[in-house]
C-alpha cells in the first residue's frame, strides 16, 4: 500500500539529512506504529507520504515513494487528499469551519463530491467519531478530545485508503486519548484502512500490527510488538521507552508477553512471586520520612466565575506546605489550570482567599508576586522572545530591578541548574522543544521563587527529555523549592510526586499521598484517569508500589510463609 | 484562531441569502460615502441599528465599543482642528470643521457597524458560497474568508492592553505568561507601555506564523485547491424575504440619493 524505496530528505539549509535511505513497505490494512526520539525523522517521514514534503516544505528529496502502486512524485497533498489522509497533533489549526457538519463537508466539497453523497459521508463520519449530537455546534466550543475526533471525521470524509496520524493524542487528556483510540478501533472494524500512527509512547501503540523505530533518519528497528517485547534495552538505546510490562517481566526473569495488567499479575503469581511480608508498611514508612515543613500556600473556599458566568472553581480549599512536591490531576476543564493561575495573581478570586506565608494575595501586584511564585506555562513558545538564551533568562530578574551583577549571577545559576550553561549565547529558537522547555524553567528559576508551578511540564517531550526534565524538577525540590505540577502523565505523578490533588468540575474531589490515591483505582477511573501499568500490577498483587523498582523490591520468590495483609483483602 | 464574530441565532436577517446581505452591505457603504453632514448619516446609522436589532447582532457591538469610540473621538477632534471653516467657535475650531468631523466619525462607525452586522449574521461558509455564486473565484473567496477570520485576532491584539475578556486565546496566554514573569503592562508612559509590549509581540507573531504554516498543510491535505469543480454541502437560494429586503433597501438608498442630489 505504502512503499518507500531509498528515501532520503534534507531540509533546506540543514547540514544533516533528516531521512537517509529509508526503505519500508506497509501492507494494505496494516496498522504500523512509528516510534523514535524527537528529531529521529518520524514526522519528516510522514510528511513525505502525501507530498507535504517536498511541495510545502522545501528541501532535497530522493528515492521513490508509491501509494497503492502509484509513484507520487510530482503530486501535491491536494492531489493525494482522497488517497492519504492526515491527522495532525495540533487540532486547533486543522479546524476552520463555523460548525461541525460543515467542517466534515469541507474536504468532499473540495473534491467535487455530489451534495447527496457529502450528506451521507457527513452522517457516517460523525457517527463514527461519536459527534452526531454536536453537528450544529461551533468547533471552537468543543473540548480538545472532541476537536481531535472532529479532525479525524473530517479526514475520513475524504475516504482515503491510508491514514497517517502524527502524534494525534499528545495534546489530549487521558479521556480524550481513550476516546480517539476507540474511534480508530471502530474505524478498523468498519473498513480496511492502512494506518500509520506516530506516537512517542510504545505502550500507546502496543496494539499495532507492526512497530518501526527510526533513529537519525534511518529505520533502526522493525518488528511486531511481540518481537519487540523483550527489546527494552535496544529501544532504550534508541531513546524510546520500551513496553512497561516487558521491563517488569525482565526484572523478574520472566519471558512471556503479557497482554494487560491482569494477565501480568496472574503470570507473576503463577511464577511463584509473592509480596514480601511487611512490604507495604516499609513503603509507607519511607513516605513518612520525607514529610515536609509548615504551610506555604493556603487556599480557602476559592471560587472563580468567568465573565460569561461559567463557574470554573466552586469552593476550593487546600494547602501546600513548604518543600512539598504536589501534583494536580484531572481532566481538561476540571479547573486545574484556573486554580494555579490564582496562585501567582494572574486571576483574582471571585470569592474566597489565598494566603502565601500567611499573607493574603488580594491586592498584591503580579510583579511583586512573581518573586515568590513562579509559573512555567505549558508551551515555552508562548513566552520565549529574546534572541539569546541569556537575555531570555535575565528578563525576570531585570524586571525586578536587580543590579546587572546580580542578574548575571542568577542567570548563570539558573542555566547551570537546567544544564544549559554552555548554551547561554545561542538563539533559543534553534533548540529542541525539550531544551526550550528548560529555558522556560530557567527563566522562572532566575527569579528565585519559593513556589514553582509547572503546567504540563512533560507534554511533547520524548522519553529522554521527559526523564531529564523530571530529574531537573526533582533536584529543584531537593534544593528546597516547593513544587506544584499540573499533569496528565500518570507515570510522572506516580514516580516523582508525593501528594496528589484530584480535581473534577471545579472542585477538589480527593487529595492525599500519591500511594494512597493511586491504590484506589476505581476512584481514579471515575475521574477518567488510569494509574500507570506498574501501579495497576502492584494493586492486583496487593502492594501499593508506585515504581518498577518499588514493585520488584517488594516481591519475593516462594509460595510459603504468611501472606501479606493486602493480598488477603484483594482476593 | 478560532473565534468568529458570527452569532449562531435564529433571525430574519440570518435567513437571508448571503448575496442579499452582500448587496445590503454594499448599499450601506454607498449611502455612507454620499454624505458629509451629520444629519443624514445619523439617519443611516439609525437604519443600520434597526437592521442589526432585527438580526439580533447588536450584542457584538459591545465587543468593539472601544474601537468605535476611539475612531469617533479621533475623527471629531482631528477634523475640528484641521478642517477650515468660516464660523469660529474656540481657538482654531470652526463650526463647519466640527460638523465635518462629527459627520466623518458617524460615517466610519456606520460602515464598521454595517460590516459587523454582516459578519454577525452570515456564516463564513455562506459568505464564501455567496461570493462564488457572484462569480468570484473560489480561491479568492476563501482568502477573503481567512481575512475575516483574522479580524478578531487583529482587534484582540489591538485591545490586549485593555484585557477584554473575549479576545483570542494566544494573545491572552502570551500576556499571562509574560505577566507571570513580572512584566507590567499597565504602568508607565506611552513609550514605556509600547516597549513593554515587545515581549508579547514576538511570541504572538511567531505563533501566528507557525499556525499559518500548519493551516496551509491542513488545508491542502483536505483537498483545498484540488482543481476539481467544487460542490457545496450548504444550500443557499433567494426567497420572498430576500426580494422584500432588497426592495426595501433599494427604496431607502434611492431616498438617500434623492436627498443628496436635491436637498
Amino acid at each position: 500500500m505504502i512503499r518507500l524505496e531509498g528515501v532520503s530528505f534534507r531540509y533546506r539549509s540543514a547540514p544533516e539529512p533528516a531521512l537517509s535511505e529509508v526503505t519500508c513497505h506497509i501492507r494494505p490494512g496494516e496498522l504500523v506504529g512509528l516510534l523514535g526520539r524527537s528529531g529521529s525523522g518520524r514526522s519528516t517521514l510522514a510528511s513525505t507520504l502525501n507530498g507535504t514534503i517536498p511541495h510545502l516544505v522545501r528541501g532535497e528529496l530522493r528515492g521513490r515513494i508509491s501509494i497503492a502502486g502509484q509513484d507520487i512524485q510530482g503530486l501535491r497533498p491536494r492531489d493525494l487528499a482522497d488517497r492519504v489522509g492526515f491527522l495532525f497533533q495540533d487540532f486547533e489549526a486543522q479546524l476552520f469551519s463555523t460548525n461541525v457538519a460543515l467542517e466534515v463537508a469541507f474536504g468532499p466539497e473540495n473534491l467535487g463530491v455530489p451534495r447527496a453523497e457529502i450528506a451521507r459521508r457527513v452522517d457516517r463520519c460523525l457517527r463514527l467519531a461519536r459527534l452526531e449530537v454536536l453537528r450544529h455546534k461551533a468547533p471552537a466550543g468543543l473540548s480538545g478530545g472532541q476537536k481531535q475526533r472532529l479532525a479525524l471525521a473530517s479526514v475520513l470524509a475524504l475516504e482515503p485508503r491510508a491514514l497517517v496520524l502524527d502524534e494525534p493524542t499528545s495534546d489530549l487528556d487521558p479521556a480524550g486519548r481513550r476516546d480517539l483510540w476507540e474511534a480508530i478501533r471502530r474505524l478498523r472494524e468498519e473498513r480496511a484502512l492502512t494506518l500509520l500512527i506516530i506516537d512517542p509512547e510504545t505502550d500507546e501503540v502496543g496494539w499495532a500490527d507492526r512497530l518501526i523505530v527510526l533513529d537519525r533518519g534511518r529505520v533502526a528497528l522493525s518488528g511486531t510488538p511481540a518481537e519487540l517485547w523483550s527489546e527494552g534495552d535496544r529501544l532504550d538505546a534508541l531513546g524510546v521507552k520500551g513496553f512497561t510490562l516487558a521491563r517488569l517481566a525482565t526484572a523478574l526473569g520472566l519471558a512471556e508477553r503479557w497482554q494487560d495488567t491482569d494477565g501480568a499479575a496472574a503470570a507473576i503469581r503463577a511464577a511463584g512471586w509473592r509480596v514480601a511480608e511487611g512490604a507495604a508498611d516499609r513503603l509507607r514508612r519511607a513516605d513518612d520520612e520525607r514529610a515536609s515543613g509548615g504551610a506555604l500556600l493556603d487556599v480557602e473556599d476559592l471560587t472563580h466565575r468567568y465573565p460569561d458566568g461559567t463557574e470554573a472553581l466552586a469552593g476550593v480549599s487546600c494547602a501546600i506546605r513548604r518543600g512539598e512536591f504536589v501534583a494536580i490531576l484531572g481532566q481538561n476543564g476540571s479547573g486545574k489550570t484556573t486554580l494555579v493561575k490564582h496562585f501567582n495573581g494572574i486571576l483574582t478570586p471571585t470569592a474566597g482567599d489565598i494566603r502565601l506565608s500567611g499573607q493574603s494575595l488580594r491586592g498584591q501586584s503580579l510583579a511583586r508576586l512573581s518573586r515568590h511564585v513562579g509559573l512555567v506555562f505549558q508551551n515555552p513558545d508562548h513566552q520565549i522572545f529574546a534572541e539569546r538564551i541569556r537575555d531570555e533568562v535575565a528578563f525576570g530578574p531585570r524586571l525586578q530591578g536587580l543590579s546587572e551583577n546580580e542578574v548575571s549571577r542568577r542567570v548563570e545559576e539558573a542555566l547551570e541548574a537546567v544544564g544549559l550553561s554552555d548554551a547561554g549565547d545561542l538563539d533559543p529558537f534553534i533548540l529542541t522543544k525539550g531544551s526550550r522547555q528548560r529555558v522556560a524553567v530557567a527563566s522562572t528559576l532566575a527569579t528565585k521563587p519559593e513556589l514553582i508551578i509547572l503546567d504540563e511540564p512533560t507534554t511533547g517531550l520524548d522519553h529522554r527529555e521527559l526523564l531529564g526534565m523530571m530529574a531537573l524538577i526533582q533536584r529543584l525540590n531537593q534544593a528546597g523549592h516547593t513544587i506544584l505540577i499540573v499533569t496528565h502523565a500518570m507515570a510522572v505523578a506516580a514516580t516523582y510526586v508525593r501528594r496528589v490533588i484530584l480535581m473534577q468540575d471545579g472542585r477538589i474531589v480527593r487529595e492525599g499521598p500519591t500511594r494512597e490515591i493511586f491504590g484506589n483505582e476505581s476512584g481514579l477511573f471515575d475521574l477518567g484517569l488510569t494509574p500507570p501499568p506498574v501501579v495497576q500490577v502492584g494493586n492486583r498483587l496487593g502492594v501499593p508500589a508506585l515504581t518498577l523498582e518499588e514493585l520488584v523490591g517488594s516481591l519475593v520468590q516462594g509460595t510459603e510463609g504468611p501472606r501479606d495483609k493486602g493480598t488477603e483483602t484483594r482476593q | 484562531m478560532n473565534l468568529f464574530l458570527y452569532l449562531d441565532r435564529e433571525s430574519p436577517v440570518h435567513r437571508l441569502d448571503p448575496r442579499t446581505k452582500i448587496f445590503l452591505l454594499l448599499g450601506s457603504f454607498v449611502a455612507a460615502v454620499l454624505f458629509f453632514q451629520p444629519g443624514p448619516l445619523l439617519a443611516l446609522l439609525a437604519v443600520l441599528l434597526l437592521y442589526g436589532a432585527v438580526g439580533r447582532a447588536l450584542g457584538n457591538l459591545r465587543r468593539v465599543w472601544f474601537l468605535l469610540l476611539s475612531i469617533a473621538l479621533i475623527s471629531t477632534v482631528s477634523w475640528s482642528v484641521f478642517a477650515r471653516g468660516s464660523t469660529p467657535l474656540v481657538w482654531r475650531v470652526t463650526w463647519e470643521g466640527l460638523r465635518y468631523g462629527i459627520g466623518a466619525a458617524i460615517k466610519i462607525d456606520s460602515m464598521i457597524v454595517s460590516g459587523l452586522i454582516f459578519l454577525s449574521t452570515t456564516r463564513t461558509e455562506e459568505i464564501v458560497l455567496g461570493l462564488i455564486r457572484l462569480r468570484v473565484p473560489y480561491q479568492a473567496a476563501f482568502a477573503f474568508s481567512l481575512a475575516i477570520r483574522m479580524v478578531p485576532t487583529i482587534i484582540g491584539t489591538a485591545l490586549a492592553i485593555r484585557m477584554v475578556p473575549t479576545i483570542i486565546g494566544t494573545v491572552v496566554t502570551v500576556a499571562e505568561a509574560q505577566r507571570s514573569r513580572g512584566l507590567d503592562l499597565e504602568s508607565g508612559g506611552p513609550v514605556q507601555r509600547l516597549r513593554s509590549h515587545v515581549p508579547l509581540l514576538v511570541p504572538i507573531f511567531l505563533h501566528t506564523l507557525r499556525n499559518t504554516d500548519q493551516l496551509a498543510k491542513a488545508l491542502e491535505s483536505r483537498g483545498f485547491g484540488a482543481g476539481r469543480e467544487r460542490t457545496s454541502y450548504l444550500e443557499i437560494g433567494f426567497h420572498v424575504a430576500d426580494a422584500f429586503a432588497l426592495i426595501l433597501a433599494g427604496l431607502i438608498l434611492a431616498m438617500f440619493i434623492a436627498i443628496r442630489f436635491t436637498g
